[in-house]
């Protein structure tokens, strides 16, 4: 985006060391993270003789088990903090875009059926409210769970109210299944994803 | 006072191999041939043989993206020639044919028993023509039911009418219009059975409204109607078939008076709601003294009529999420709806009575069946009624629903009506039936890159996505 003038050239960056992170926890508990996901989608690898869950940081083929803990907000924010900014060489987290109140998480009551669904909600806050690139920020973010949430779980990805000019339009788009779908084999828009998707990977 | 009919929903077959990834449409040939063909988003269509759930024949190499929708041609001479249009995420439309000395000879209904043998099922369809035009995604591919009409709609905002011009197998398409009146992507369109005037296309957007789009004499097509009352995107549209026009004239006077009838359409939308909508009365001539007609003729050609529809019921609300697919059965008269909450729900119109002697008949739409977590956990994008060929069917054009969803699954399932125990009391056998949600065991869905772009696909924006 070097050619670009930038939205916003002085945003405020919050101290990563004041930043919720309760991404420890779920390591100790579970070890097979599987961070391919994310990875074989940006880098275009071929997926198709993998595991059918391969896409899950979370496996949920035990998700009956009662030592399994079920996943809760703080992992979800651990999922999107990290993505990078488009513009800048920072996290949606250190840039207050993502917020840990911020995401929303509705559970069924029933944990037994597989088919029950989860519903996540993450609100962002653009840097500026003329953010012209918060239509991708969000892309990134609803892509980033729904490769990394079990398929039961439904993201939903909003411009937190009163927080940018064009808030409505954009939350449409991002609701917009097919046009995120169609998105998804846009090449521009990929290589901005993967960018974005970098610091995830890192990890 | 008519009892609502209650339903199961039963698990039927999955149609095997599945796509690996998510599967958009299933539309069952309208020619009465047992073949389905899907929409993958792995950049290629499959058809299906409806006698035993199993892949036919794969249509593949056309595309640069994800098929986004299929069509069949309507069967316009007897030359048993098969034709399929597909509409793509690369801009691009399809024309496959099958080719005809594969196709003569035992024909499509030997082929299908046959299948499992040492048949080459790659050759089978050839990519006939491309048709370009559309500047971004095409979202959606329609034939009228003369077969002369192919419509499209995109991304782009538009709506195109192409015309089939050449003999059989001459792949000759013309652009008759390009109608952009809508101010966002139009998701779906969907032709009016021609009703002696002409057929009529109907088109649905994420501009919220439904436009109706006919030609004149002339061949200049125009907006006819607009149709506003979602608030939400406009994803499916279905013309109600004659089973239900038929279905509330037979108490009338006139056993003939649906056929004047213009039928109704029923759309679904993102704002979780299902409306029924229906053509206004047309306001009477104007009563003017008769020296008003001078009796020379007019040299202005009036355009097509303009109608004014509006939205006549609603149904009731089932889904808590978009709801991406609806179909009315031309044997049943029944509703069947899909969506972003993975529910298959099944209504029915039912008469509640007269309000007043000779009155007009009260209608009423209530669910009679509905199945949660169809495709375990994944969304479904499309519902279909299909006739079935296999050979467990009870009877000749039993009906069944296909759904295709995002695990890249392609399922039919069989409606069995719940037959009530003398004392009333639902059979609780039976009831088990409707509330059994499918496991999981379905492969994962897989998103990949784009490839191999269209030069002319543009983003120039990427304030949208």
């Amino acid at each position: 985006m070097g050619s670009v003038a930038l939205d916003n050239a002085n945003p405020t960056i919050l101290n990563v060391s004041e930043l919720p992170s309760h991404r420890q926890r779920r390591r100790q508990n579970d070890g097979s993270s599987n961070k391919d996901g994310i990875r074989d989608l940006l880098m275009s690898k071929p997926s198709y003789s993998l595991d059918p869950f391969y896409m899950s940081d979370f496996s949920d083929t035990d998700s009956d088990d009662s030592s399994v803990e079920p996943i809760d907000v703080h992992e979800i924010y651990d999922l999107i903090a990290p993505i990078s900014d488009p513009e800048h060489p920072l996290s949606l987290a250190s840039l207050g875009v993502v917020k840990l109140e911020d995401v929303h998480l509705t559970s069924p009551l029933d944990h037994s059926n597989p088919s029950a669904l989860s519903r996540v909600l993450v609100e962002l806050t653009p840097t500026v409210t003329h953010c012209s690139l918060a239509t991708v920020i969000g892309l990134g973010v609803r892509v980033r769970l729904e490769q990394a949430l079990p398929p039961s779980y439904r993201v939903e990805v909003k411009i937190k109210k009163d927080t940018h000019s064009q808030a409505d339009d954009v939350n449409k788009q991002l609701a917009d299944k097919e046009r995120v779908a169609a998105a998804l084999e846009n090449a521009n828009l990929i290589g901005l994803l993967r960018k974005m998707m970098k610091p995830c990977m890192e990890e | 006072m008519t009892s609502p009919t209650k339903l199961r929903i039963l698990p039927l077959a999955d149609f095997k191999p599945a796509a690996s990834s998510r599967a958009w449409v299933s539309i069952p040939n309208p020619n009465n041939l047992p073949l389905l063909a899907t929409a993958t988003s792995d950049k290629t269509a499959r058809v299906y043989s409806l006698k035993n759930f199993t892949l036919h024949s794969t249509l593949e190499g056309g595309h640069s993206r994800s098929v986004r929708s299929v069509a069949w041609k309507p069967a316009a001479g007897s030359n048993g020639v098969l034709s399929i249009a597909t509409g793509s995420f690369d801009a691009t439309m399809g024309i496959w044919r099958r080719s005809e000395e594969e196709a003569s000879g035992g024909g499509v209904e030997v082929e299908i028993s046959e299948l499992g043998e040492e048949k080459d099922e790659e050759a089978d369809w050839e990519f006939a023509i491309v048709l370009e035009g559309h500047d971004s995604e095409v979202k959606n591919v329609a034939y009228s039911p003369s077969g002369q009409w192919l419509a499209s709609c995109s991304r782009d905002k538009s709506v195109w009418i192409w015309e089939d011009i050449g003999e059989e197998g001459d792949d000759e398409f013309e652009t008759i219009a390009v109608l952009q009146e809508h101010e966002a992507d139009v998701k779906f369109v969907c032709w009016r059975k021609d009703d002696g005037n002409g057929e009529v296309l109907a088109s649905a957007s994420y501009d919220e409204t439904i436009r109706f789009w006919k030609g004149d004499d002339e061949g200049e097509w125009s907006q006819i109607a607009l149709l506003k009352g979602h608030e939400g995107i406009v994803w499916c549209l279905d013309w109600e078939p004659e089973v239900s026009m038929k279905m509330f004239a037979v108490e009338s006077d006139s056993m003939n008076e649906y056929i004047q009838q213009t039928p109704r359409l029923i759309s679904s939308s993102s704002d979780c709601s299902i409306r029924i909508w229906s053509i206004a009365p047309a306001p009477p001539p104007p009563n003017r003294p008769s020296y008003f007609n001078t009796g020379i003729p007019s040299t202005m050609r009036p355009g097509p009529t303009n109608e004014t529809w509006e939205c006549t019921a609603t149904l009731p609300k089932a889904h808590d999420l978009p709801i991406y697919s609806i179909r009315w059965s031309k044997k049943s008269g029944r509703v069947v709806s899909t969506g972003g909450d993975g529910k298959i729900v099944i209504y029915e119109e039912t008469k509640k009575g007269r309000t007043s002697v000779g009155g007009e008949i009260e209608r009423e739409w209530v669910i009679i069946g509905s199945i949660e977590g169809a495709h375990g956990p994944y969304e479904i994008n499309h519902v279909a009624w299909c006739t079935r060929f296999d050979a467990g069917r009870k009877e000749e054009g039993e009906e069944m629903v296909i759904s295709t969803g995002d695990d890249g699954a392609v399922r039919a399932w069989a409606i069995e009506d719940i037959v009530e125990k003398g004392d009333g009391a639902v059979d609780p056998d039976a009831m088990n039936g409707v509330l059994m949600a499918r496991g999981a065991q379905v492969t994962g869905v897989i998103y990949r890159s784009g490839t191999g772009l269209k030069g002319h696909q543009k983003y120039q924006d990427l304030n949208d996505i």
